[in-house]
């Protein structure tokens, strides 16, 4: 007999978890993502450079929205405008690097702003 | 027991997590040269290896032996060192201090525009800024060393060296000629020691600002 069976011999529950039936789900279930930004998560003290938009150049191909990992540019379709999400940004430059309109997004040093970062008491 | 020198470095995680550890070794290993007592590591629950997150080292000086050794995190830093100017602005770096603190920024802007992103300043009796960018230029000299590795550069060639020669001047802690023997970049360790601007906050209405702050803060 191998040392599993001996267990289970010894020991019925070897090997299982007591789950609540209510909170039993089917294997390979998948549980909802978190939707929109996350609170408890905010990044933005990581930025160096922030990117800014040129609206008059700014075409709404939408790549900066498609490329931000973070969901920080957010299309408003009623007024055709991008928004720029600033406590989640962490200054990746991915949009600017995936900009097709030259200069319509650059790279401008943060502390060139006022405010914008969200201050935390420790690093994250 | 004799009063244990605090120092924390703030910077950027693996762009200058090399550099944020020089600065603390260098510190340390001319400390011990110089007879002190000496401790020097990282923070243990920050997150080094991810671009640009704040990492912290911490730095303890002392005339005697330090005795708080299982204490891994500066919590009263005398001393608060930025190596990226930016971190001033998303963290309360100078969280903990006590008044009558010193902040040294690694930036090319003014001391007045640094102060303008420090709710707290009032804590401050010394603020001084370096330009260690341009002085060594701004470069990632090697990512070796970090979790107890070895360097094969050896410490202290990057923007480590202005900023040691910077804060040495600023707080006096350690000497010059002790740093130069450790730093591999000396000359940039000098240009960092002459180059520094420094402004001192009137003892007078520091202490009476420092006084109502910390009746505040006391915890």
């Amino acid at each position: 007999m191998s040392k599993e069976d001996n267990m289970a011999k010894a020991l019925p529950g070897y090997g299982t978890i007591d789950v609540p039936k209510d909170r039993v789900v089917p294997f390979g279930a998948v549980t909802p993502a978190p939707v929109g930004t996350q609170k408890l998560f905010q990044t933005s003290n990581w930025r160096v450079v922030r990117p800014v938009k040129d609206e008059e150049k700014c075409t709404r191909c939408l790549q900066c929205y498609l490329a931000c990992p973070d969901a920080c540019w957010v299309y408003k379709e009623e007024d055709d405008t991008l928004e720029w999400v600033g406590d989640f940004c962490k200054g990746c430059q991915v949009c600017i690097a995936q900009c097709t309109v030259d200069g319509a997004l650059v790279a401008a040093p943060e502390l060139d702003f006022e405010g914008g970062v969200v201050r935390l008491e420790k690093p994250f | 027991m004799a009063k244990v020198h605090e120092i924390t470095v703030w910077a950027r995680g693996v762009l200058q997590d090399k550099e944020g550890r020089d600065v603390i070794n260098i510190f340390a290993k001319a400390a011990q040269a110089e007879g002190k007592h000496a401790q020097a590591f990282d923070n243990y629950e920050d997150l080094p290896d991810r671009v640009l997150v704040t990492v912290r080292k911490y730095v303890r000086l002392s005339d005697e032996e330090i005795t708080h050794k299982y204490v891994y995190t500066n919590d009263k830093p005398e001393v608060v060192v930025i190596c990226e100017a930016t971190i001033v602005k998303g963290i309360d770096v100078l969280r903990g201090m006590e008044p009558g603190g010193t902040l040294i920024i690694n930036t090319n802007r003014s001391i007045d525009d640094m102060l303008k992103l420090l709710p707290n300043a009032n804590l401050l009796a010394t603020i001084a800024t370096v330009d260690a960018d341009a002085i060594t230029g701004v470069r990632t000299v090697d990512f070796s060393g970090s979790e107890g590795g070895v360097d094969t550069t050896g410490i202290g060639k990057g923007i480590a060296a202005p900023i040691v020669g910077a804060v040495a001047k600023v707080t006096g802690l350690i000497k010059k000629e002790s740093l130069a023997k450790i730093v591999s970049d000396v000359s940039g360790m000098e240009r960092g020691y002459n180059e520094v601007k420094i402004k001192h906050f009137k003892p007078a209405v520091a202490e009476l600002v420092g006084a109502a702050a910390g009746s505040k803060t006391k915890r």
